[in-house]
């Protein structure tokens, strides 16, 4: 406030060097308008969108702004893509999920972190007859579904040699055949 | 130094145009169709937030916008007022926001929820109008008069321009061939040309939706964010340069640049009009 009329009229901006800042009338804050390039906030303490950090180490060491870390898994034209400062992943694609867009989500296996999406998270597709309370997930790595008893394959949809029956939906039952009279 | 009200500096008349750049929505006059650079500054400065929509509502001179940070949609006079939010809930990652300033309403896209949304201008009466078939729903635009609704999806897999009805019947794609990352739209009434610009094609184009009749305005641009039109030009916001680029629609080629001093992305970027044009629509005397 340079109406006072004292020596401490004018202070240095709170901001880092470069930046310019400005007082906020009716609260009378402080606020930075120039920050640093890659970051923002009223002290510049924050990342620009697309990147994440603690450019002032406000919450332990100050961390520079560094661009979102998900695995190759976020689309560089969305926006949002993680948190300012965890850097957690928000908008994860290709059917991934986690912090850092690193498993598959629910439903889905394989390897997120395969190079070609081709590879990456295929749904699991668990056949409905021939798993365990019809559930749709499975394994995060093999894709193994939770068979009923005597079902087979990875999705749960035959049944083992000598059981016939998937469409119960409690299993598949022995065929009980007389083997004189069968032909295997 | 300081400056008095850094949160809100009031617009002088005339037409504007403004954008969104990290925390703060900046204005550049425009006197006939050029950019008076050195006259741009920031209107309003919100540092924590994450700006990516801009709208302009002519009746009421206010600026309306989408935040992605604490997501929300907030809007504030020109004329000088404390930003004030009109939607807090519900919303995940809104971006385009566009205004019927006959119908008194606004529109908006979500790109997570996978929806659009309209409510009236103070965020009552709020309603889904679309929920089927987006994947990365981001520009959104009004045509009052006619009451129509064009949005853009930039889906990587089917990327699509469609229209509706202001109520969200009568949807209709309206492009969807060699389309790429189609992320700007804008309707320009006086010709009836709605143009887009694709951030994976590289071009900008224009077609009256009425007779279909797409056309090239211009090829080779980098990667355009937000486009909005005024007369013969197009403005559209730049995420390699981190700048406005002015685009001649009819010479085909850019005419200007404005690059603020910030080195940062920019987001959406709308027209603000000195008056609204004239017009109405069947919503607005119902």
């Amino acid at each position: 406030d340079s109406t006072q009329g004292t020596p401490a009229d004018c202070q240095p901006c709170p901001c880092p060097a470069g930046a310019t800042c400005a007082v906020v009338p009716k609260t009378r804050e402080v606020v930075c308008t120039n920050c640093p390039a890659g970051t923002t906030g009223k002290r510049c303490e924050l990342c620009d969108d697309g990147f994440f950090g603690d450019p002032l180490g406000q919450s332990g060491p100050v961390r520079a702004c560094r661009a979102c870390k998900c695995s190759d898994n976020i689309d560089p034209n969305a926006v949002g893509n993680c948190d300012r400062e965890t850097g957690e992943c928000l908008k994860c694609i290709y059917n991934t999920d986690g912090f850092f867009c690193d498993r598959c989500k629910d439903g889905f296996y394989g390897n997120a972190l395969a190079s070609n999406p081709a590879e990456k998270c295929k749904p699991c597709s668990c056949s409905p007859f021939g798993t365990v309370g019809q559930q749709t997930g499975c394994s995060q790595v093999t894709g193994q579904c939770q068979c009923l008893p005597h079902v087979t394959e990875r999705d749960c949809s035959a049944c083992e040699p000598g059981f016939y029956n998937l469409h119960s939906g409690t299993g598949c039952q022995r065929c009980n055949c007389n083997p004189i009279g069968s032909t295997n | 130094g300081p400056t008095p009200r850094p949160d809100v500096h009031p617009l002088p008349p005339g037409t504007h145009l403004m954008f969104a750049q990290s925390g703060k929505i900046e204005f550049v006059p425009l006197e006939g169709y050029d950019m008076k650079k050195d006259d741009a500054k920031a209107v309003l400065h919100l540092p924590e937030k994450v700006i990516i929509g801009v709208a302009y509502d002519c009746v009421d001179k206010m600026v309306y916008w989408t935040e992605i940070s604490s997501p929300s949609i907030s809007r504030a006079s020109i004329q000088g007022g404390d930003p004030t939010p009109v939607i807090k809930t519900d919303l995940d990652s809104p971006e385009g926001i566009a205004i019927d300033h006959l119908g008194r309403t606004m529109f908006w896209t979500d790109s997570v929820k996978d929806r659009i949304e309209v409510a009236s201008l103070d965020g009552s009466q709020r309603r889904v109008i679309i929920d089927s078939d987006l994947v990365n729903p981001r520009a959104i635009i009004t045509d009052p008069p006619n009451g129509n609704l064009y949005w853009a999806d930039w889906n990587r897999d089917a990327p699509k321009i469609e229209t509706s009805y202001m109520d969200g019947s009568n949807r209709r794609v309206l492009v969807k061939d060699d389309l790429g990352l189609p992320n700007g739209l804008t309707y320009d009434p006086q010709s009836a040309l709605l143009c887009w610009a694709d951030a994976g094609t590289h071009k900008m184009e224009c077609m009256n939706p009425a007779l279909g009749d797409r056309r090239k305005v211009l090829e080779g641009i980098q990667y355009p964010f937000g486009i909005t039109s005024h007369g013969k030009n197009i403005y559209y916001t730049d995420w390699r340069r981190d700048a406005v680029v002015a685009v001649d629609r009819y010479a085909g080629r850019e005419t200007d640049e404005f690059q603020p001093l910030k080195r940062t992305k920019l987001y959406g970027i709308t027209t603000a009009y000195a008056q609204c044009p004239s017009g109405q629509n069947y919503c607005a005397v119902n």
